[in-house]
């Protein structure tokens, strides 16, 4: 809300500058988001005599006039206008002047002939909106006197926050009443229109068909209205907080609207049929014209006012042109009313319709300023367009709704919730400040839980005070937020417990980023697509996916169920922009299964409705074609490497059995992850390369991904185990291995015949090639033995070896390979 | 024995000093130190010593031993050796080092998250989580967001169904908490959140917020204050100094928004804080009683506080990034910039 302070200064004073305003209104919970020093300034732009005209000599539609502007010397000037004609006062720009567009005033040729400025019209100088020819002026100003002297303007404008709950802020005097509790002054009303006591009758009843619809509803006429323009104080108002002047009778709606707050309508009399005016619900699918000449369709429960033929405005949003004002309109019915703001809302959100009506009708208007405004009206129509009022007014409404209502206060809570030790009489003080009338109940002093200490009363324009947590908000305003202190801080109510899973997580990503892991945090949606681009199939539960049924425009609709997506845009993006490879990747992030487990512990039952979302910890080694030991890539063995470690760091058992189960991994370079219990928790390995084909990436990806809400992430418990300081022996044997046989099956053969003595297997290289006979293998592996007992014996570890050769030759068919 | 070893400190340092190449250094340190050196043998025949002079003996000897083996070196340092041994420079050391793994990064949003959970840990809060697919319910409905208000516009909602929305906000997770443990309570609870609109550099249709409640029999807004002041002095510094301004949020009364001084321009007026001198950082109040209605608490019996900021906003301004999307995109050339910030 843009609040001018020339305009504010009407209804309030105070005495500060408009930073300390801002700031002190700001303190109180208007938020002065912007401070704006507003200036209509029309430098090099004066007021000037036409000397003389004549027709220009070679167009028939311009004029070559000689201009008086105040120099002494006459000046040439090309004016197009049809009504420039001598001896007019005009506004005159010089050359060098600049009007509101940038539209910089140069000397100029016009049709052979030079022209030096221009003469103005309103429209040209951003004064009025329409293009009506030359300013025609009426002033005894000498030619040369400046055009600000007449039209100048400057003033101080407040952009306000204003939040929901706060509709009376949306006016000027609102805002003025905050300025006079923090000040201590008092508010001014405007002058308003007084009715005389008459047996006259407007003409027009008022009908509304449901009392809940619309509470009040009031209807007063004026007759001999003169339309035009409004007078510059007004423009000058309007222009500087933001709303364009049109002509007298719409600009004292919009005027009085900025001023009290309470929207209004004006409708051409002579326009209207019958003799009553009905608030009723519209028809569905009824066609009707807005002011601002669109068709619309309306939907259920939009509320209508309508005459004797049907619709004439949608109620508390905008008017219909059918009955609009005009420059011929003479008679006026002026509304003004309280309808159901649910229903204003309903119907301007179906519309796709907000104006400035819906926006303050919505959040609830002033049942008092029904009245009041339309008076304040009427008066300006008397005043500002020579308007007859008419003696007679209609006015519809139901008191019962009115609801002022006395709320019920007690010190004790007051000083509880803000942990302060007011008094019955200063919280009396603060609340009558902001205009709430206070009733003590005799309990002063007391304070206690169930003593109400006062009665307090609130007007028709606080409907946002309800109970007493809402006078508690308006002591606190008042009292100073920065005022509140002694508070004792807070220690742990609860103790404070870490959550595991969240230490978990913790550290895995502290891992990953040690490791050279650069973490990603992506997005939830699913790009379009991108499901059936992993190739996954119907029956995969996984295809079934949430949707959001109001995406904004162009915006993705589907909640991931995979993260695989995401992992692919993020490398593409990366491979493109030229980044170094490998590009090593992960992130933890949330999925959303509605075919997964629905909870069984809610509270609501609508938590039925909602997903599974399982968390995901993925990781990736991108762009990397280089391949490791015995030709395995390396970006599968650092994956599965990575496995591995993470397993050991987090104190975890992840099992990986090579096992074609994921569809978008390439077969037979994929795992399954086990956890501890032997449960499925995840998959690991190359991306399959149509996948990354239609992901348009070219270089091999490989990933592994883990189901943490799925895996049993407990670590497992450290307790100290006794070691013996015995040294321990080194062996390093090369064996000869067939092709089909796996380092798994030879570990493990090794393992199982070496004894209790053996304590560490480790593979170190694979050689095939020259000296090694073809379909074999020369495997290197180093063992590590150790007795718990005494220092080991040369002979002891042999016969150890002789075991192990022995095992591997029966059961695996691998020799040792011969030291030739 | 004393006598030897005062001998050989004055004999061995003059020997020293003589030394006129490494290969002469190195032969005084064998005579000297070498396994059959002159004070190798006096350690060896101190187990003849008197066994109440052996450890004065003992530690007497060692001191020699270093002190020698010091000057040895760096005699060895004047003539140009590399030190201790006797082996000759290796090579050119301005090579590039080998780390023991490449450097990667943690996102700088999730950085601050933990930063500012670590925080509240500190002051005794637990966690708690809540789905991010949330029930209209609990985003809305229980937080006191009366139906079809405007107050339901200023977060434009995703939704599944009618009944079911993308939270826009943590606060949700307060709800779920409360209705399922008794005060005292104090607990945090971040994730992302999601808006309706359209991103640009500003904006964006999902981030990260963290939520913070404290619900016990007398919890006040000075005691709000003062969690506020101890979060903003630890996180931002011990000087920033905050405002509280009175604001509306349906599930708080009475709502504040909390500023702080703007770290950019320090309160006199930037582009980064619309020249106000003040940044926006979080919304806070007390917990609305009909929230407490909602979730069954007894009337009258608890007060307590909420408090939410937005992540994203704060790592931006920690880390004086322009634009929202740069922390969506996850671009390498932005989180490489994040190696070694926690």
């Amino acid at each position: 809300m843009k609040i001018s302070l020339d305009w504010l200064a009407e209804y309030v004073s105070w005495d500060d500058t408009p930073g300390e305003l801002a700031a002190k209104l700001t303190s109180v919970g208007l938020n002065v988001e912007g401070l704006e020093e507003y200036r209509q300034t029309f430098p090099e732009v004066v007021i000037a005599h036409v000397v003389e005209r004549e027709q220009h000599p070679d167009a028939d539609r311009l004029s070559l006039c000689s201009v008086d502007d105040g120099t002494g010397e006459p000046v040439q000037v090309v004016c197009g206008a049809p009504n420039v004609r001598e001896g007019l006062t005009v506004l005159f720009a010089r050359v060098g002047a600049v009007l509101p567009g940038n539209f910089k005033i140069k000397k100029s040729k016009i049709r052979g002939v030079e022209s030096f400025g221009m003469i103005c019209s309103a429209n040209e100088l951003g004064l009025s909106s329409e293009a009506a020819g030359i300013m025609e002026l009426a002033t005894e100003l000498a030619p040369g006197t400046p055009a600000d002297e007449l039209y100048g303007f400057s003033d101080t404008v407040l952009d306000i926050e204003v939040t929901p709950n706060r509709p009376d802020w949306l006016s000027h005097i609102g805002v003025a009443r905050e300025v006079a509790a923090i000040y201590g002054t008092m508010v001014s009303m405007p002058p308003v229109w007084s009715f005389q006591p008459s047996s006259e009758n407007l003409g027009f009843q008022i009908k509304i068909e449901d009392p809940d619809d619309c509470h009040r509803y009031g209807a007063f006429g004026a007759s001999g209205v003169q339309i035009g323009p409004s007078p510059d104080w007004m423009q000058n108002r309007l222009r500087a907080i933001g709303s364009r002047p049109i002509n007298n009778l719409v600009d004292i709606t919009n005027y009085v609207m900025f001023e009290l707050g309470q929207p209004m309508h004006a409708f051409d009399r002579a326009k209207l049929t019958g003799d009553t005016i009905t608030i009723r619900a519209a028809e569905p699918g009824t066609l009707v014209t807005t002011l601002d000449e669109q068709e619309r369709k309306l939907g259920k429960g939009t509320l209508l006012v309508c005459d004797g033929d049907g619709p004439i405005a949608l109620a508390g949003v905008m008017g219909l042109a059918n009955t609009e004002v005009t420059d011929s309109t003479t008679e006026l019915i002026l509304e003004s009313a309280f309808f159901n703001p649910k229903l204003v809302r309903t119907a301007s959100r179906g519309l796709g319709l907000v104006s400035e009506s819906s926006y303050r009708f919505e959040r609830g208007s002033d049942w008092d300023m029904v009245e009041k405004a339309a008076l304040r009206a009427l008066q300006l129509y008397h005043d500002l367009a020579g308007a007859n009022i008419l003696p007679a007014w209609a006015d519809r409404q139901d008191p019962d709704r009115k609801a002022v209502q006395s709320i019920p206060l007690r010190l004790w809570q007051v000083n509880r919730v803000l942990g302060t030790s007011l008094t019955t009489d200063q919280v009396a003080q603060h609340l009558q400040s902001l205009g709430l009338k206070v009733q003590p109940m005799g309990n002063s002093g007391k304070g206690s839980r169930n003593a109400v200490d006062m009665m307090v009363r609130i007007p028709s324009f606080r409907r946002d005070l309800f109970q007493e947590i809402d006078l508690i908000e308006e002591i606190a305003r008042s009292y100073g937020l920065d005022n509140l202190s002694g508070g004792s801080g807070f220690c742990g109510a609860g103790g404070g417990v870490r959550d595991q899973d969240d230490l978990m997580q913790r550290r895995m990503r502290h891992w990953f980023s040690d490791c050279g892991y650069h973490e990603m945090v992506t997005s939830s949606f699913l790009g379009s697509g991108d499901n059936e681009r992993l190739g996954m199939s119907e029956e995969d539960p996984r295809s079934q996916t949430l949707a959001v049924i109001n995406p904004h425009h162009g915006g993705d609709t589907q909640l991931r169920t995979t993260l695989l997506p995401s992992l692919m845009d993020v490398v593409r993006r990366n491979l493109n922009a030229g980044a170094s490879t490998p590009v090593r990747l992960f992130q933890i992030n949330r999925t959303f299964w509605p075919a997964g487990a629905k909870r069984t512990d809610y509270l609501q039952k609508d938590d039925l409705l909602l997903p599974e979302e399982p968390v995901f910890l993925q990781f990736a080694v991108a762009g990397w074609r280089r391949s490791g030991l015995d030709g395995i890539p390396s970006d599968l063995l650092e994956i599965k490497g990575s496995l591995e470690s993470l397993g050991t760091h987090l104190r975890l058992s992840l099992e990986l059995e090579a096992a074609d189960s994921e569809i978008w991994l390439q077969a037979g370079s994929q795992w399954l992850i086990k956890d501890r219990n032997g449960k499925v928790v995840g998959s690991a390995g190359r991306v399959d390369p149509g996948v990354l084909d239609r992901f348009d990436i070219e270089l091999p990806v490989a990933v592994a991904e883990i189901n943490l809400s799925a895996a049993d992430l407990t670590p497992e418990p450290m307790k100290f185990q006794p070691f013996t300081r015995f040294p321990a022996v080194r062996r390093d044997l090369s064996l000869l291995v067939p092709a089909e046989t796996n380092w798994s099956s030879i570990r493990e053969t090794v393992i199982n015949s070496a004894g209790p003595l053996l304590e560490q297997v480790e593979l170190f290289d694979i050689y095939r090639g020259k000296g090694v006979s073809e379909g074999k293998g020369a495997f290197g592996i180093r063992l590590k033995f150790r007795s718990q007992k005494g220092n080991l014996k040369g002979k002891t570890v042999d016969k150890a070896i002789v075991k192990i050769l022995e095992g591997l030759s029966g059961r695996l068919n691998i020799e040792p390979r011969s030291q030739d | 024995m004393k006598e030897t070893i005062d001998r050989l400190r004055s004999e061995g340092s003059e020997r020293i000093k003589a030394a006129g190449s490494e290969s002469e250094v190195e032969a005084v340190r064998v005579a000297l130190l070498g396994r059959k050196g002159e004070i190798t043998s006096l350690l060896r025949g101190l187990k003849d010593v008197d066994p109440a002079e052996r450890p004065a003996m003992g530690a007497e000897l060692n001191r020699l031993k270093l002190d020698l083996g010091e000057l040895l070196d760096s005699r060895q340092a004047e003539i140009g050796g590399t030190g201790g041994s006797s082996a000759n420079l290796v090579g050119d050391l301005t090579l590039p080092g080998v780390p023991p793994a490449a450097a990667g990064t943690n996102h700088p949003l999730l950085t601050v998250l933990e930063s500012i959970c670590d925080i509240f840990y500190g002051m005794g809060f637990s966690r708690d989580d809540g789905p991010e697919v949330e029930l209209d319910y609990y985003n809305f409905t229980a937080l006191n967001f009366p139906d079809d208000h405007p107050a339901r516009d200023i977060q434009d909602t995703f939704y599944i169904d009618p009944k079911v929305c993308l939270r826009t906000q943590t606060s949700p997770v307060q709800v779920r908490t409360m209705e399922r443990n008794e005060p005292p309570l104090a607990s945090i609870f971040p994730g992302r959140v999601y808006r309706n609109e359209n991103a640009d550099a500003s904006h964006s249709s999902e981030f990260f917020q963290i939520e913070g409640l404290v619900v016990d029999k007398s919890i006040s807004m000075a005691d709000l204050k003062d969690t506020v002041d101890t979060f903003v002095r630890n996180f931002f510094g011990a000087d920033e100094p905050t405002r509280f301004r009175p604001h509306f949020f349906p599930f708080t009364e009475p709502s504040v928004e909390v500023d702080m001084q703007c770290v950019v321009c320090r309160g006199s007026g930037c582009g980064v804080c619309g020249q106000t001198g003040w940044l926006e950082i979080m919304g806070a109040g007390m917990v609305h009683p009909n929230v407490f209605k909602a979730v069954g608490y007894p009337e009258d019996v608890y007060t307590g506080f909420a408090f939410g900021m937005g992540i994203d906003r704060i790592a931006m301004l920690k880390y004086g990034v322009g634009d929202i999307r740069l922390l969506y995109e996850n671009d390498l050339r932005f989180l490489t910039q994040f190696r070694g910030v926690f």
